[in-house]
């Protein structure tokens, strides 16, 4: 009887498994896919303004629905803006819900195991950001015990802070908002994150604090770039040559310093060879 | 562009993964008996009391069930906060889930008191029974009875329910399946290994709440 109740629960759950494994949940669409249904489905994180948020009338705005309105343009389809948070924003291209990711997709092998990735858009740079009043100047402040460090859930410098400051806790959230939140209110100490956008969004939301940030360039600087399916080649073909040209005509550096409100720290150096 | 299933990558996270259903049962029993405590006090403040007194159990059985367990735990976590009350992330779900399912239980309970007869009380009064005999013999017996099958459901309830917990930085099941899809992006296997861990902790525990309840109270439950 009880066998027979098991087997009930559990063959759903083996055929679900079967399905995956052998049929491919989904195709991603292939450039020409793209320019036959005359839509490009982009996906942006709406909750990391400067490079996408809601405007007044509930549009999503920003330096990537820009710079992806500019690829729409140039490809001559329309363009969709789908909203995707930092954790789900993969498995959104690899179920084929969107063509490209955007939302600060930074460059690992770790990542490009499952995605495929563009030539760079923008770099990141890192640095701490923390509030004035903990004392806090450098990296090696952050490794002691006592100290609060609070990142987002599934961003690159989780496992970097392990290494670097194996003493410190680590408290993870579920969004930038609330990372900011917890600093602001005393839950944390600091964070170590991209600096990029920290000044555009810190003052606006949270103004009341004395907030600090310092640059570290030790850590290096990642390469953002667009995020496409495993194995989508025609349409990453096209887009290398698309964001080759938007480099050197200055559209990507001009809407950055529409949006960010200063040049970008490190530039992307841009060759002709990809 | 098939997605080629590669559980190799996430087999490592096992015992990590096992670590956070540990968080789970500790959270949804922690939470489970701090929401029958103040299920069984509001129950008995609507059963026993005088209806003014019983108002305030009324309002808060109103409250709790009329609004989403995430803002509950969103104004604990983030709203308590600004005003000057910083409790940790563990805490403020625990008290979240209590407060939510003290309300959810409070209804259970109360129908079981409900349940028993006026008839068995006059009985009682009859034999000459005290107020406390009567609740020891024939009260409880018969609400523990009748209330038993529905809280064992309502425990694997709270189970589900501790996956809100991720969201507020404790690393149980849910948040780890997180991290380690972070780490990998193998969503479809780290989700699956997950969901087999809640598969096993819902089946455990409904096996012993089965096997108690019919040692117990000659119940007989299905497990599955």
């Amino acid at each position: 009887m009880i066998r027979r109740r098991l087997s009930l629960l559990l063959t759903p759950l083996v055929l679900a498994l079967l399905l995956l494994g052998t049929a491919p949940p989904a195709n991603a669409a292939s450039l020409d896919e793209i320019l036959k249904a005359g839509e490009i489905r982009v996906g942006v994180n709406p909750t990391l303004p400067p490079r996408a948020q809601y405007d007044d009338q509930n549009a999503i705005t920003g330096f990537e629905p820009e710079l992806a309105a500019a690829l729409a343009k140039k490809l001559g389809v329309k363009l969709t803006l789908v909203p995707v948070g930092s954790p789900d924003r993969v498995p959104f291209v690899a179920a084929n819900r969107i063509d490209i990711v955007m939302g600060a997709m930074s460059r690992t092998s770790d990542r490009a195991k499952v995605i495929d990735f563009t030539v760079p858009v923008h770099s990141e740079n890192y640095g701490i950001i923390t509030r004035d009043d903990t004392g806090i100047t450098k990296m090696a402040d952050l490794d002691r015990d006592g100290v609060t460090l609070v990142q987002v859930r599934g961003t690159v410098m989780i496992p970097v802070l392990q290494k670097l400051a194996p003493k410190a806790h680590m408290l993870l959230l579920d969004n930038y908002e609330d990372r900011d939140r917890a600093i602001a209110q005393g839950r944390a100490m600091a964070s170590v994150d991209g600096i990029d956008t920290a000044n555009f969004r810190l003052n606006k939301q949270f103004g009341a604090t004395k907030w600090k940030l310092i640059a570290t360039p030790e850590l290096g600087v990642t390469w953002s770039c667009l995020g496409i399916a495993k194995g989508n080649t025609t349409l990453r073909d096209y887009l290398n040559v698309a964001l080759y040209e938007l480099h050197t005509d200055g559209t990507v550096e001009a809407l950055w310093e529409k949006w960010f409100g200063r040049p970008m720290d490190t530039k992307v150096p841009v060759t002709p060879w990809f | 562009m098939a997605y080629t299933l590669q559980w190799g990558q996430v087999l490592p996270y096992f015992w990590y993964l096992l670590g956070g259903a540990l968080v789970a049962l500790e959270l949804s029993f922690l939470g489970f008996i701090g929401g029958f405590a103040i299920g069984l006090c509001n129950a008995s403040a609507l059963h026993f009391l005088p209806r003014g007194a019983g108002r305030i159990a009324r309002a808060y059985v109103v409250f709790f069930l009329n609004t989403p367990l995430l803002v509950q735990i969103f104004f604990i976590f983030f709203g308590l906060p600004e005003a000057g009350i910083l409790i940790g992330p563990f805490t403020a779900v625990l008290i979240g889930i209590a407060l939510n399912e003290g309300a959810y239980l409070t209804e259970t309970l109360r129908g079981g008191f409900a349940s028993v007869r006026r008839e068995e009380l006059d009985a009682a009064e009859t034999l000459g029974m005290s107020r406390f005999q009567t609740l020891r013999y024939v009260v409880l017996p018969q609400v523990c009875r009748a209330v038993y099958p529905a809280l064992s459901n309502q425990y694997i309830l709270v189970t589900m329910t501790t996956s809100i917990a991720s969201i507020f930085g404790i690393e149980e099941l849910t948040g780890r399946a997180y991290n380690v899809n972070a780490e990998t992006f193998r969503s479809f296997e780290v989700f699956s290994l997950a969901a087999v861990d809640y598969v096993g902790l819902t089946i455990v525990a409904s096996a012993l709440l089965a096997l108690a309840g019919r040692a117990l109270f000659r119940l007989r439950m299905r497990v599955i």
